[in-house]
């Protein structure tokens, strides 16, 4: 579990004030919405997945091409419940999340401690990529700094514990998993430090509009 | 269904519960942030599951599992990497290609190294979730933070089997 859906207090006034830099969310249901689900990106996805489609039919054969649509429609069935479950947990994080709270946590001035609890954050987080990087996405939306973030994500997806429970020890054995998680363990922290002496100009993305918070 | 399922239903309930208990606006705005976050990823999502699929059937890894070996040491670490870099697919996939480098005798470390940069790299993740959700100048922060990482696990892996042996138990 991470902090913040740990957290059950709630932030006074009104949720609508929470929304990052107190703007209303822009009104994009509808014909908007439409428009950016099926946007440049959807295009570029479609003709990567054509290509690739093509490459595994002509290199592989007929065969080895219809078991891969089958793992992949199986694949959808099964990423999909995951999906509803975790747009859902982060819309309400997202709103009920106590956003000074957070940015004292993890914030610019948190120093090495806001990378060491966003390296333990990202290994207890739960879910698939569609939950970590929802919730990636609230933090920084939230005040969070480049280098908590990066070491959030890069914990969560290094040392991520269900991932190592469910796929690591099975397969790789207790011994090797234990190991690779122990010489792990300090990366996360390495990466967050080096992301803060980067000198990128980060921009985070807003998918429903708006301008992004700069980092 | 699967643990990791249950977790996260578990979890959507008891939020849920909070917000209700709050007697507010939350639920309707979180209803509608959902809605519209699932209608921008989900496209994509089908799109970039079908390429990753298909990509995954085209890397040869009996090809590359040949310069995995105990022998070829650091060059092991290095090739590992570059492979965990071009794996544009989930769990099932990463761990498949792991056990049948594991079977063609792969060291630890370089295993190590493999599944590592996997996951810190998976290009699938990249742009189905992190590209439409961060943006393009988050995952150059990123990518350049956590650039060595894959080699330094694969190093202090290595050390670690210098001092004791790394059992390897890889799934058929």
């Amino acid at each position: 579990m991470t902090t913040s859906t740990e957290r059950e207090d709630v932030p006074d006034g009104d949720p609508a004030e929470n929304d990052g830099d107190g703007k209303a969310a822009p009104p994009v249901l509808g014909l908007g919405l439409l428009r950016k689900s099926f946007g440049r990106g959807f295009w570029g996805f479609a003709a990567f997945a054509g290509v690739s489609a093509v490459l595994c039919y002509v290199i592989r054969g007929p065969e080895e091409f219809a078991s891969a649509v089958e793992d992949d429609i199986q694949m959808l069935l099964d990423t999909l419940p995951r999906v509803i479950a975790a747009m859902a947990i982060a819309g309400l994080i997202w709103v009920m999340l106590p956003r000074d709270r957070l940015t004292r946590l993890i914030g610019s001035d948190s120093g090495l401690r806001g990378l060491v609890v966003g390296t333990i954050a990202g290994i207890v987080t739960p879910g698939g990529p569609s939950s970590a990087f929802s919730l990636l996405a609230i933090l920084g939306g939230a005040g969070a700094d480049r280098g908590a973030l990066v070491a959030y994500i890069t914990a969560w997806s290094m040392l991520g514990l269900q991932r190592i429970l469910v796929w690591d020890v099975p397969f790789m054995g207790a011994e090797f998993s234990l190991t690779r998680f122990l010489v792990c363990l300090p990366l996360p922290v390495l990466a967050g430090l080096l992301a803060r002496r980067l000198p990128f100009a980060v921009v985070l993305a807003d998918p429903l509009g708006g301008k992004g918070r700069q980092l | 269904m699967s643990i990791g399922l249950v977790v996260l239903y578990g979890l959507l309930g008891i939020l849920a519960l909070v917000a209700l208990a709050r007697g507010d606006e939350t639920l309707r705005l979180s209803a509608r942030r959902a809605v519209e976050q699932f209608f921008i990823l989900v496209p994509r999502m089908f799109l970039a599951l079908m390429a990753s699929g298909f990509i995954a059937r085209l890397i040869p890894s009996e090809v590359i599992a040949r310069f995995l070996g105990h022998e070829a040491g650091f060059i092991a670490i290095v090739v590992a990497s570059i492979a965990g870099l071009i794996v544009p697919a989930g769990p099932v996939i990463a761990f498949s290609i792991a056990a049948v480098f594991a079977r063609s005798g792969a060291s630890a470390p370089a295993l190590i190294a493999f599944i590592t940069s996997w996951s810190v790299f998976a290009t699938h993740r990249i742009f189905i979730y992190e590209i439409p959700l961060l943006g393009p100048s988050f995952v150059r922060l990123r990518l350049v933070a956590a650039a060595a990482t894959p080699i330094l696990a694969g190093l202090l892996a290595a050390a670690v089997s210098w001092v004791v042996d790394i059992p390897l138990v890889a799934a058929p």
